[in-house]
């Protein structure tokens, strides 16, 4: 009964007492979450928080010494990361793989295993239209180990919507993005939420950002010190709580809502 | 030339293996394995010294054995230890190629074979190397094409190929596998010292004129074809060193194509920032 009661109807994420030690640092000690579904919640927390890892570990990419995580209802598996797409900081890529972003984005599609032989004409019609989603129409045959860090990142977002996922997680998707990138980048993220109805899950630095596109912050410190709507979390008391003691959101002379940590 | 018996089966392996290297090559350079295939063909001259010490006439497979082992280890040492990855390559790679000739000298009789092994001879590819070439090539050639989508994915990330259903850990301990028998086998036509070149120039001549993933796979098979027939060509025809003859010819053709991208205006040179 206890069981049914925990797994509560409508949560996109739900991980209880999460414990994982990397080497000889304890980075999160007993970290809960609840994600509802349709919301956009940001991560953030000072470097070595343990954001990062907390994602790494709902993807199944880092097995926590204790605690559950369950992911749109289901323990972390294949069978439920098929409803999950995720977008890394930035790839890994050699600058002498020549994929090409028509290429790339095949990879993502199980019909299309033949692209080494064909050019497919409703294959390339529906990566086009994906590309198109996120504004990037043009760059359909351009390598990728050419582009800009903005450009890649909305290349990874058309990747990562192809098999239409319930949940999007995104870690610092705008590390080594220039600041209009990284405006037009979030707010494209808003657009998607909205269009697709999706829950998303993404790891920040930028507190302008999330205090302008989030429905929900957790601020995170090896565990969850503070959470809520971004206007209960970001002033003085919680983020003191999750960055130290020096730390005060200052007001400058940005638009409304644009907060810096000092 | 082909009327040879030994030339007919050279000429259909390098035929098979020049075009498969060109393969796994694309993913070998793409991921820096180089040096790690490196180390594998170095690490096969202590099991072709193991191999004449056991009374071995053909050491294909005490070669192949070693070669594996030594991959193996060196993976685990990777996973498992702190040492640095280059650290264990060098230490593998030297330890193996000082074992091998420590071993070979005190053995009488085979100072001779040293010379065919680290540079490669036609004279030495039997009936068995032929065979050998032929299921190696479709077995591997069929696994690496099934498999092309999930080792472009984990090559431009892994994580994002794990999250994507892909067996991971279990098709990079594969592609090890795999790169160490093809290895082990042109070791035969290339000589253990530049066997890696095969795996390494066919996919950079390719690279030079490729503006896709498949337009570099195709490219690399047919270098890897072209220098693999033409080297064991030169060598019947000038009497060379085999190995060093299909290198020659590889180089030939990275250059051709390197002029050919200059044609085009893509720069080879980056581009200075001021």
């Amino acid at each position: 009964m206890a069981e049914i009661r925990f797994h509560r109807a409508g949560l996109a994420v739900e991980v209880r007492g999460l414990h994982l030690r990397l080497g000889d640092t304890a980075v999160l000690r007993g970290v809960d979450l609840h994600v509802p579904r349709g919301a956009i919640v940001a991560l953030i927390g000072p470097n070595g928080s343990g954001k990062t890892t907390l994602l790494r570990c709902l993807l199944g990419l880092e097995k926590p010494d204790s605690g559950e995580i369950r992911l749109l209802g289901e323990p972390v598996g294949p069978k439920v990361l098929q409803r999950v797409a995720y977008v890394p900081q930035r790839l890994q890529l050699d600058r002498n793989f020549v994929l090409s972003v028509r290429e790339f984005l095949c990879l993502r599609l199980k019909s299309a295993r033949r692209w080494m032989w064909q050019g497919h004409r409703q294959t390339d019609d529906l990566l086009r239209a994906a590309l198109a989603d996120v504004g990037i129409e043009a760059l359909f045959d351009r390598p990728l180990a050419g582009l800009s860090g903005g450009q890649l990142q909305r290349v990874l977002i058309a990747f990562s919507l192809l098999t239409g996922p319930e949940l999007l997680l995104l870690d610092e998707p705008t590390a080594g993005v220039d600041n209009p990138g990284e405006r037009s980048f979030y707010e494209l993220i808003t657009a998607i939420h909205q269009r697709l109805k999706l829950t998303v899950v993404l790891v920040s630095h930028d507190l302008s950002m999330v205090y302008r596109h989030a429905t929900r912050v957790y601020a995170l410190n090896g565990v969850v010190c503070c959470e809520g709507t971004p206007e209960e979390v970001m002033n003085a008391d919680s983020l003191r709580q999750a960055y130290g003691i020096h730390v005060t959101p200052y007001h400058h002379d940005h638009p409304p809502g644009h907060h810096h940590v000092h | 030339m082909f009327t040879e018996a030994y030339m007919q089966r050279a000429l259909i392996v390098a035929l098979l293996l020049g075009p498969l290297c060109g393969l796994i090559g694309v993913f070998v350079t793409a991921r820096r394995m180089a040096f790690f295939s490196d180390t594998i063909s170095h690490a096969a001259l202590a099991g072709i010294a193991v191999g004449f010490w056991l009374g071995f006439s053909d050491p294909t497979l005490p070669m192949t054995l070693v070669s594996l082992g030594v991959a193996v280890l060196m993976l685990w040492l990777k996973e498992r230890t702190e040492l640095l990855t280059d650290t264990i390559m060098a230490l593998l790679l030297s330890g193996s190629v000082a074992f091998g000739i420590v071993v070979m000298s005190l053995l009488k009789g085979f100072r001779g074979e040293l010379d065919r092994y680290l540079f490669g001879d036609i004279l030495s590819v039997g009936p068995t190397d032929v065979a050998l070439a032929g299921v190696v090539t479709f077995v591997v050639g069929g696994w690496v094409l099934w498999n092309l989508n999930a080792l472009a994915l984990i090559t431009a990330h892994e994580d994002l190929a794990h999250v994507s259903g892909i067996p991971v850990r279990a098709l990079n301990y594969a592609f090890v596998l795999i790169l160490t028998v093809v290895v082990a086998l042109s070791i035969r036509l290339l000589g253990i010292i530049l066997v890696t070149s095969l795996l390494v120039i066919p996919p950079a001549a390719a690279r030079n004129l490729a503006r896709n993933l498949r337009q570099e796979l195709v490219g690399a098979v047919a270098a890897g074809a072209i220098g693999g027939f033409g080297g064991v060509a030169a060598s019947f025809l000038f009497n060379l060193p085999c190995g060093p003859s299909i290198v020659l010819v590889c180089v030939t053709l990275f250059l051709t194509t390197l002029a050919a991208r200059q044609q085009r205006r893509t720069p080879f040179l980056r581009p200075r920032v001021p």
